[in-house]
């Protein structure tokens, strides 16, 4: 069953010049047990769509959507807080940077028995305190701290950032959440602690089939711990799979691209030879094109491309571009067509 | 090829010209520019604009009220104290005073205490502490309290109230100034102007002054409401300007005994006061929140 | 090629704050010795804490070294050569944030060492603030914007710039590539390649992403505590990891040359 079921969300800004759509009809399914990836570069809109999911957006940016399902319930029918209570119990969520995601005057401790909540605790009241205390053992123990002695009693400068974002996922266990969102959790660390964070993750989906949502914008990272993968590109849908389709097969120029810039495909390169890229540089928000966001860079743009595409869907592997890469086999589509210059 | 100019919009801000246009969005504040301004123009030009001398009095009005009582003139709008003086007039002198003299403390101490601040910076260890906190003991004294004791030491004088407001603030700018330098001493920018091999001189300059001048403003500020009300508080309390000066705080003072007889000589130059407090500090507040609109967007 | 950038032996050591008659050092580089030639990359790997940035600062000039020596081109700097150095060793920053000063506009920043370290007037310097931006990619409109109006990539080509305005032989790249997205990363590495075949440049990339660092250099050095653990030709030395922290390194990235 799907967990989470998105359709068509788009976020849009008001600003000087007019209604801005920051992420433009954007579609995301959860299935039960899955981790999914979600990448895109900056300015790609994945850190808004994570944070209008949970609904903590500002009041300056406007959702809606065609469909918000979460496990079958449909939240667009429900109020605010309603939908609020629901996604706050099930749905937690990480962030970039751990160590300035906890409070610096507060033991770490002290932070984590916060976290828990009091209907997880059962017995009388004078035996919480100390329930409190083992379940804050027991957290730390289920993040791989084994020294818990001395990270309960340690403020969050005196420990590592790897350290300080097992504490994260710990305070995000705390609720016993179906789905974890992890924003970035790793663009602060080095890589060998990133492969410990990631092995965490892994584990955590294996054994207590927790699904997790992960973002990031590097996207050989996400190879080996994702096994379906969303692609956006400046807020708008590109491409969606299972992560060995979207690596070996990509439909998309932009997901070409992006493959093409990891170091796997790099590999086979000889040293020191130019890199393929895209010409051009991410729009800003203030000069987005119109259509396809990605018109002005693909070298396969055509006139048709100032119409948004509409995502097809082959075999589960959902693209939504107007001259997809592998169409071709079926059909000869001529690609030398009127190429739109790069703005540089 | 690619054109030069590409894109529509001619104006390229400045992160000042940023600060300026958030300055204006917001209403209240500019409210209390606009404020700020009229009494700077006033503080400037009243002695050519008082229409009567604020000094001499004409004896045969004494103690009249305002114009919008029936007893009231209005060739006195604003009615006059014991001596025939016109409490209009006296006002108007009285901002060169109290709001004009606050300026000069201000800029003061903001220059001595930005100098120090940077010899503080750029040193380390024990010459840097020692500039740093040298004059932290004035920060331990309550501001009132050192103004008048050191106005009890040199003597009553207006001259005097000025040299000892100013001292009293120096310090807050120095650390201000130290803590500023130091974080952007920090950033890349500088450490790349030095290995461009650029003098210290022309580090603090170029790029650290433009980058801390709206801290420093936003501090200065605060710095001056706080200048105007001691300078009224030792004008009340007969250590500032001397009889006859039409300060603000000695106008008040003066007509304190008369109170029941013409409450108008105590709340006009409360008001006085009042406004001048609230226009610097809507400045404030607007220049602080235009940063914070900067920063985010 | 001739070798353009020698060093020998070069150490620093801090002392830490300790009791004033006990003071303890603390070794943050070990006499460590290389050489770069023209046209050729030397990367310098390493986790957290062992000693790049060091290096990077002391190689450029911002810290003085506790002992050895540096040369350029046969000739020995030291502290008096400081205006030389620092037209022919140039540095481009990790934290593209804070790396432009924001309160001047493009041409201003450009500007400065060209003002400090050259006789050139001023329409030769706009002349070559004018050509220099469009080396890198940018346009000559650009001299007016201030840095806020720039994209993070953009920022690392101006300040990429700033470095080769004054015609540099060496450019020390300090984890420059770490925080751009991928596609902007690889644009950056093709203008950097273009520029080392136009103007002859070495450069010393430090960076933890082997990707990177497989695709782009000659020669690699991996630090570990300030020690040299391996040095050699990429290739090799990615082929046949020998010493624990390189294999370590490698296994982390999941990284295997075929």
């Amino acid at each position: 069953m799907n967990l989470l079921d998105i359709r068509n969300l788009s976020i849009e800004l008001e600003t000087p010049s007019g209604r801005v759509r920051a992420v433009d009809k954007v579609s995301l399914s959860i299935k039960e047990g899955e981790v999914r990836g979600l990448v895109g570069e900056s300015g790609s809109g994945k850190s808004l769509l994570a944070q209008a999911i949970m609904g903590v957006l500002q009041d300056k940016w406007h959702v809606h959507a065609d469909r918000f399902h979460w496990r079958g319930i449909d939240l667009l029918r429900l109020s605010i807080d309603e939908r609020k209570a629901l996604l706050c119990r099930d749905i937690a969520m990480i962030f970039q940077e751990p160590m300035s995601c906890l409070d610096p005057t507060t033991l770490i401790g002290a932070q984590l028995s916060e976290a828990i909540d009091t209907s997880q605790l059962t017995g009388n009241y004078w035996q919480r305190r100390k329930q409190r205390k083992e379940a804050v053992i027991k957290l730390l123990h289920k993040v791989g701290i084994k020294k818990h002695s001395q990270c309960i009693n340690s403020y969050p400068n005196q420990l590592t950032e790897a350290i300080c974002q097992r504490v994260m996922i710990a305070i995000a266990l705390a609720g016993r959440p179906i789905l974890l969102i992890a924003d970035e959790p790793t663009a602060a660390m080095e890589s060998t602690n990133q492969g410990q964070i990631f092995r965490l993750l892994a584990n955590l989906n294996q054994f207590k089939n927790m699904s997790i949502l992960l973002i990031s914008h590097d996207l050989e990272n996400l190879t080996h711990w994702t096994s379906t993968i969303t692609v956006m590109y400046s807020g708008q849908f590109v491409e969606a799979g299972s992560t060995e389709q979207i690596f070996n097969k990509p439909m998309h120029p932009y997901t070409q691209a992006l493959v093409g810039s990891s170091t796997k495909a790099n590999l086979r390169l000889p040293a020191k030879s130019r890199l393929m890229t895209l010409p051009g540089s991410i729009p800003v928000l203030q000069h987005l094109p119109i259509g396809c966001r990605l018109g002005p860079r693909c070298p396969r743009a055509q006139q048709i491309c100032v119409r948004a595409p509409k995502v097809t869907n082959f075999h589960g592997h959902k693209v939504s571009c107007h001259f997809p890469l592998f169409k071709e086999t079926n059909k000869k589509v001529s690609v030398k067509g009127k190429v739109v210059k790069g703005s540089n | 090829m690619a054109r030069d100019k590409i894109y529509l919009e001619e104006v390229f801000p400045s992160p000042f010209m940023q600060l300026w246009s958030g300055f204006r969005k917001t209403p209240v504040a500019m409210l209390g520019f606009y404020c700020f301004m009229f009494l700077v123009v006033l503080a400037i030009f009243s002695p050519i604009i008082v229409p009567y001398n604020p000094i001499d009095g004409n004896l045969d009005m004494i103690l009249l009220p305002p114009s919008w009582h029936e007893d009231g003139d209005v060739s006195y709008l604003l009615g006059t104290d014991e001596l025939g003086r016109d409490m209009l007039s006296r006002l108007m002198y009285g901002t060169s005073l109290t709001f004009g003299l606050s300026f000069v403390v201000v800029i003061v101490s903001l220059v001595i205490g930005v100098v120090i601040g940077s010899l503080s910076a750029l040193t380390k260890g024990i010459k840097s502490s020692f500039l740093n906190h040298c004059l932290d003991v004035i920060l331990s004294i309550p501001s009132l309290l050192l103004a008048i004791i050191i106005v009890a030491i040199l003597g009553p004088g207006i001259s005097n109230t000025v040299l000892a407001v100013a001292i009293v603030f120096i310090p807050q700018f120095i650390h201000i100034t130290r803590y500023a330098v130091k974080e952007e001493f920090r950033k890349d920018y500088v450490l790349a102007s030095r290995l461009d091999g650029a003098s210290n001189f022309r580090i603090l300059y170029y790029s650290i002054f433009p980058n801390i001048v709206e801290r420093l403003m936003s501090q200065a500020t605060l710095v001056q409401s706080a200048a105007i009300l001691d300078i009224a508080t030792l004008g009340f309390l007969g250590l500032g300007a001397q009889i006859p000066l039409p300060e603000w705080g000695a106008i008040l003072a003066n007509g304190l005994e008369r109170f029941y007889i013409a409450p108008w000589t105590v709340y006009l130059p409360g008001l006085a006061i009042l406004f001048a407090v609230v226009a610097t500090n809507l400045v404030g507040e607007g220049i602080r929140h235009a940063l914070k609109l900067r920063k985010e967007s | 090629m001739s070798v353009l950038l020698e060093v020998k032996d070069l150490s620093k050591s801090f002392k830490l704050k300790g009791y004033w008659y006990h003071k303890r050092t603390f070794c943050a580089l070990s006499p460590l010795s290389f050489t770069i030639e023209s046209k050729k990359t030397l990367a310098i790997v390493g986790e957290n804490g062992s000693g790049k940035s060091t290096l990077a600062k002391i190689l450029v000039g911002a810290k003085t070294p506790s002992s050895g020596e540096i040369y350029l081109n046969g000739q020995l700097l030291n502290n008096q050569h400081f205006k030389e150095r620092c037209q022919k060793i140039r540095m481009i920053f990790q934290d593209f944030g804070t790396t432009l000063n924001p309160s001047l506009t493009i041409q201003q920043l450009l500007d400065e060492p060209l003002t400090l370290n050259t006789d050139l007037d001023e329409t030769e310097r706009y002349q070559l603030i004018y050509t220099t931006l469009h080396k890198v990619g940018l346009l000559g409109d650009h001299m007016n914007f201030y840095p806020h109006m720039f994209s993070g990539g953009q920022k690392q080509r101006i300040s990429l710039a700033r470095a080769i305005i004054l015609q540099p032989q060496v450019i020390i790249l300090d984890e420059a590539l770490a925080a751009l997205d991928p596609s902007l990363r690889s644009q950056m590495i093709n203008l950097l390649l273009d520029l080392q075949q136009q103007m002859g440049l070495a450069y010393i990339l430090i960076s933890h992403n082997l990707g990177i660092v497989r695709h782009f250099s000659d020669d690699v050095i991996v630090l570990s505590h300030g020690e040299v653990v391996e040095s050699g030709k990429t290739l090799e030395v990615m082929r046949n990891p020998q010493h624990k922290v390189t294999q370590k390194l490698m296994m982390s990235q999941n990284f295997r040359l075929k």
